[in-house]
């Protein structure tokens, strides 16, 4: 996997085919997290929070609608995503590195909820979950990676 | 060093601070980003500079606090600000909620 910065921001992935293939079994799983995962609140105590929490769990429902959109739109856009013989090449504007980040992490937490939020290391794998902990590390790997290549040119604005 | 002046009570106005509800302009609303074992410390330290536009020192000292003390107060705010965020930083998948700044 290989990341350049392009003039105006642009991010290009280049992607072997193994590594290409991995990524869109990777993206397959999104979303990954269970809805209505997290409180807005620990203590409960804000006014009309019932309510509000209706409103955050609507809002972050309706944003992860709109990456399986642009994840669908992404993929099946040439200009962005790109079959060769030898791999992949993906071409991220810098506002779609960021919902990519999003959906990555969407499927690295939801895979560790899944397997129970462990707090260390992951014990009691079999073959059904199995492939919540491969998701979630590999979705971790390709983050951490795009975070690297993001974070080479930013230090805020 | 000066005197401390004596508080001026208006006569027939009752001063009710602690029962006095925090209204939605008011910055009494903290966000507070909790620790976890799953988030990399890289990732959370880009959202931070992302979601608060922040240079990546302070982004780094929040993200070891919640690291190190198991969260940190990243900002105070009005409540509709608070929810913003906090919806921000949820959108990444961060342990984020807002509390009442008692």
């Amino acid at each position: 996997m290989k990341l350049t910065r392009r003039p105006g921001g642009r991010l290009v992935v280049e992607l072997g085919r193994r590594e290409g293939n991995l990524l869109l079994l990777v993206l397959k799983q999104y979303p990954c997290l269970p809805p209505a995962h997290q409180p807005l609140s620990k203590s409960g105590l804000l006014p009309n929070q019932q309510d509000t929490q209706q409103l955050l769990d609507e809002a972050l429902a309706e944003q992860r609608a709109e990456c399986k959109k642009q994840l669908r739109a992404l993929l099946a856009d040439p200009q962005r995503f790109k079959k060769k013989t030898d791999g992949y090449r993906l071409s991220l504007s810098p506002g779609d590195a960021e919902w990519l980040l999003q959906v990555l992490n969407d499927i690295r937490v939801g895979s560790w909820v899944i397997l129970g939020s462990p707090e260390g290391r992951v014990e009691g794998l079999n073959v059904e979950n199995a492939k919540n902990y491969w998701a979630m590390e590999m979705a971790g790997a390709f983050q951490a990676e795009l975070v690297a290549a993001l974070d080479d040119e930013w230090d805020g604005p | 060093m000066a005197a401390t002046a004596t508080p001026e009570v208006v006569p027939g106005v009752i001063q009710d601070t602690e029962n006095k509800p925090k209204s939605g302009l008011e910055p009494g609303y903290l966000v507070i980003c909790w620790n976890d074992p799953v988030n990399y410390m890289h990732y959370v330290t880009h959202v931070f500079q992302v979601v608060f536009g922040w240079q990546r020192k302070k982004a780094e000292f929040h993200m070891l606090q919640v690291h190190e003390q198991g969260k940190s107060v990243l900002t105070r705010e009005s409540m509709e600000k608070a929810e913003h965020y906090v919806h921000q930083l949820q959108k990444y998948s961060l342990h984020a909620t807002m509390e009442r700044d008692e």
